[in-house]
């Protein structure tokens, strides 16, 4: 778009100034917005904050709707609580709050991050129905729905006022805020968007998806028992039913309004959900709060009627909330009672008109205006070698390897073996089994019978990690791309060692230097290709198995896919190759193995297949009248 | 039979004849995730309302099989106006946001109730004999009957529907691949309108033959989301009448629970075991096994 205005800073830096000038703020803010009611909203507020930090490590983040973190929060408080009421200190009791939050969580974590979508919510939500009815009936421990109140300690020898605990919940937050980022945008955090986008992959690449899942988790409980603790000692008094559904969803519909994946958003969605109730108390605030939203959600539909074409939904449904709202707030008998809806109608305004929440709009808005210096990329080095440890053993052995799915026996007694330095191609007509073996042999399906043995491991059936560890790494036929992140981050999170000089030396390797800042959604398919192949070549593998790296490809980028494989051959790594593309195989392959209804059916070097009458049965059919089927696969073989 | 036992037997026979609703409103789950892949998360809303709805109808005078009738209308229109404002195009985007906007939708339709209708549970008026029957010492009332047979009257309905009617293969062909369906002239968008309208008259229906049993209140609303939702994904939100039995269990753990543990309690085993399952077998009971593709 417009040149904009160019700054003579790196964004990251420019992005930690404005934060610090936002936290002297709002430590200043007391002074001038004075009062005991304005300091309780401002406190919440950091309390919030804090808390969907946490949450948004798994909603932003790992990408699944998480419903627990309200009843976390609830376990936090009352751990803390209840250390104050047996005469822990304050920094013990902070500690307790989050322990009793972390521990739940990491005993919910284990069965629920297994599971995805509808099934992880559910999963969540049950668990967070279970504490609330274990807070309501332990009432030994609790003090069940009448509730539990403390005093809150001094810390060491000072005893906080409410502005000094203010300011203790501003430093918390500062720091949640300040780890979490440096937790996300670690390799940590790169690899847990990359299993986001593809958990098959990121278990091939060995980069772990159940432990990283794990870890975001715990982070976020943690964070969540931290909320917790500040949020008892703020209030001195907790109730049960304060933590349940109503409060999830607030905090759900915060992380979304503010904006996923953003530290920045999650403290904008808390500014919000601590305000918003108390806003509608005030009926001329709230009127011209809501005619303001009003206007701003009219712009998209004028600029479709300006540009005279009718407005689409999506430009009109926010306009359509709003003003929903606007007759609300001037009709309605008392504003507080439609709390509820007037909060669905913004919400509802903020997810179909900003899909990017608050902080997505913001930020690129902000890109369009203003310029920053990138970041430097630094040289590239290193490239294609074998990795130093020699091993005698084969790279790939396979012994009787059978896999059927229902009545198919899609991979039939296959046995096969890769040499040192060899490639070997594998080649059959479509569903031949060619890619049911290599999911078999990288651990994705598990075998019914047979074994695998790569590099002299034998890796557990059925478990891409451990076929990982043992040394094999792969591509995959329909493209697993990581898309949130750039080519180079992709290599980033593959790579065993090594740091950025060499993963920009993977892709000098495969040709994509240039595109190190390009996003992997935005690449186009032939280079994702390339990526994948860097991505299985940062891993350092022991065996290679490329599955179909040719399809779809034009030729230029055919000739530089033969030139790479044949690089890659040079360094002596084996490599098991699934190509439809004859020439490339007769270029590249030592041997040929050829499948067909999930068997081996010859196997030789290149010249010898092509003249096997049974190779040439199973491509063009034969003439007598047995082999009818096979007729309907000579279409394919062009 | 010892009465003991024939307490506990009570118990669950009352519990699962509840499940039976579980199972009828875990349907709606199960019909719009088929055509689409999006659940409500408001559905229990949309039951609230459908009975809330009913309740309205019956206080102007009409018989309760109209306001049965007027409800199930009103449900049809719910889940269309769900479909089209609030899912479609979230799905279009190929995003998560439809739990997040349904959930927006529930929490809107719990405001418009506790505004319209006031906040207080209220009963739903029935012509059902007041007396319960007796079989072998265990009893059984109306109303509960009313749930059992309903539901598994509409849900047989709706299966015959999809599997005998051209409207309904075209639905099912909408859901095993939306694109292929619309190569071959089936309007995806219509067939999924017309899952969340399917969907919507369910949910209403349950309104109804729930509302006599328990009573009417926006309380009601998130307990039965989450119950439902259980059913659906632990029997698998792609199984059938695997709910039915899904929501027997649950009914009945809930209710002997209860009489076991106490009141407070009654929920807690059932969620327990909800996570055990779904730990165990994420595509649920009576759900296929996915096999990974790539």
């Amino acid at each position: 778009m417009s040149a904009g205005v160019t700054i003579a800073l790196r964004e990251n830096t420019s992005e930690r100034l404005v934060r610090l000038a936002l936290f002297l703020g709002l430590a200043i803010l007391p002074a001038l917005w004075q009062g005991q009611y304005a300091l309780g909203l401002l406190t919440l507020m950091a309390v919030y904050g804090v808390l969907l930090i946490g949450l948004d490590a798994t909603v932003g983040y790992l990408g699944q709707v998480n419903l627990a973190q309200a009843a976390l929060f609830g376990l936090g408080a009352y751990g803390t609580a209840l250390a104050v009421q047996a005469g822990a200190s304050f920094p013990i009791a902070m500690l307790a709050g989050i322990v009793a939050a972390l521990l739940p969580g990491a005993a919910l974590a284990l069965p629920a991050l297994r599971l995805e979508g509808p099934q992880f919510a559910l999963s969540t939500l049950s668990f967070a129905t279970l504490s609330v009815i274990f807070l309501n009936e332990s009432e030994s421990i609790t003090h069940g729905a009448l509730g539990i109140s403390i005093i809150r300690p001094s810390l060491f020898t000072v005893t906080l006022d409410a502005r000094g605990f203010y300011w203790l919940c501003l430093v918390v937050l500062f720091l949640a805020w300040w780890a979490s980022e440096i937790l996300l945008k670690s390799r940590f955090g790169l690899s847990i968007e990359a299993l986001r986008d593809s958990p098959t992959a990121t278990d091939a690449l060995g980069i772990g998806t159940l432990r990283h899942k794990a870890l975001a988790f715990a982070w976020g409980s943690a964070l969540a028992g931290l909320a917790g603790a500040l949020h008892a000692l703020n209030f001195g008094y907790l109730q049960p039913a304060a933590f349940g559904y109503d409060l999830m969803v607030m905090l759900l519909l915060g992380v979304v309004f503010g904006g996923r994946r953003s530290q920045w958003g999650a403290f904008a969605g808390a500014a919000v959900v601590a305000m918003l109730p108390n806003l509608l108390s005030n009926r001329t605030l709230f009127l011209s709060l809501v005619t303001c939203g009003f206007i701003l959600t009219l712009l998209p539909a004028i600029r479709a009627l300006i540009s005279r074409r009718l407005p689409s939904f999506r430009d009109a449904a926010p306009a359509g909330a709003m003003s929903l709202a606007l007759a609300l707030a001037l009709l309605a008998h008392n504003v507080e009672d439609w709390r509820k809806g007037i909060f669905a109608l913004f919400l509802f305004a903020a997810v179909v008109g900003l899909p990017d929440g608050l902080a997505g709009a913001v930020a690129a808005a902000l890109h369009r205006l203003l310029r920053f210096t990138p970041d430097p990329l630094p040289q590239a080095a290193g490239g294609i070698t074998m990795s130093e440890e020699i091993s005698r053993a084969l790279p790939l052995r396979t012994v009787q390897l059978s896999k059927s799915f229902g009545g198919v026996r899609a991979v039939d007694n296959v046995s096969l073996e890769i040499g040192q330095g060899e490639t070997l191609g594998l080649i059959g007509p479509n569903g031949s089994g060619k890619t049911t073996f290599v999911n078999l042999v990288s651990g994705l399906y598990a075998p019914d019978g047979g074994s695998v043995e790569i590099a002299g491991n034998r890796p557990l059936p059925g478990k891409l990690m451990s076929a990982f560890s043992a040394g094999a790494a792969r591509t995959f036929q329909n493209l697993q791309p990581f898309s949130g992140l750039t080519a180079l981050e992709s290599i980033l999170v593959c790579q065993r060692t090594g740091g950025k000089r060499e993963a920009m030396g993977w892709l000098r390797a495969v040709g994509l230097e240039a595109n190190a800042r390009d996003r992997c959604s935005d690449m186009s398919y032939g280079d994702l290709r390339f990526l994948e192949i860097a991505r299985a070549l940062a891993t350092g593998p022991r065996v290679l198995m490329l599955d179909e790296p040719a399809a779809g490809m034009s030729k230029q980028d055919i000739v530089r896919l033969v030139d790479l494989i044949a690089s890659i051959k040079r360094a002596g790594i084996p490599i098991l190759l699934i190509e439809h593309h004859q020439d490339v195989v007769a270029e590249l392959c030592d041997r040929v193995a050829v499948m067909d209804g999930g068997r081996v059916i010859a196997l030789g070097t290149s010249a010898e297949i092509r003249r096997d009458p049974k190779v040439i049965e199973a491509y063009l059919g034969a003439d007598d009248e047995e082999t009818d089927g096979s007729t309907e696969r000579e279409a394919q073989i062009c | 039979m010892d009465a003991k036992y024939l307490a506990l037997a009570q118990m669950a026979v009352g519990g699962g004849l509840m499940g039976m609703a579980y199972a009828l409103v875990a349907y709606g789950f199960q019909l719009t995730y088929a055509a689409g892949k999006a659940v409500n998360f408001g559905q229990g809303e949309l039951v609230m309302l459908g009975a809330f709805a009913g309740i309205s109808l019956s206080g102007i005078g009409l018989p309760y099989w109209a306001t049965v009738l007027g409800a199930m209308v009103a449900g049809a229109a719910l889940g269309w106006c769900i479909e089209r404002v609030a899912v479609r195009l979230a799905l279009q985007q190929r995003n998560e946001g439809w739990i997040l906007l349904t959930i927006i939708v529930g929490l809107f339709s719990l405001s418009l109730v506790e505004n319209i209708w006031g906040r207080d549970d209220r009963p739903y008026p029935t012509p059902w004999p007041a007396e319960a029957l007796d079989f072998f010492g265990i009893s059984v009332t109306w109303p509960e009957l009313a749930i059992a047979t309903g539901a598994l009257g509409i849900m047989t309905l709706v299966e015959l529907a999809k599997r005998y009617t051209m409207v309904g293969i075209a639905v099912q062909a909408v859901s095993a691949d939306p694109d292929a369906a619309e190569l071959c002239g089936i309007r995806s968008r219509s067939a999924i309108s017309l899952s969340w309208m399917v969907s919507g008259v369910a949910a209403a229906f349950a309104g109804t033959v729930i509302g006599p049993v328990t009573t009417v209140g926006p309380t009601m609303a998130a307990a039965l989301t989450l119950k439902a939702f259980s059913v659906a994904v632990v029997a698998g939100l792609d199984s059938g009448f695997g709910l039915v039995l899904a929501g027997i269990a649950l009914g009945a753990a809930e209710n002997l629970s209860g009489y076991v543990l106490g009141s407070g309690w009654r929920e807690a085993p059932g969620l327990i075991l909800l996570i055990l399952a779904l730990s165990l077998r994420p595509q649920g009971v009576f759900g296929k096994k996915i096999i990974r593709k790539v």
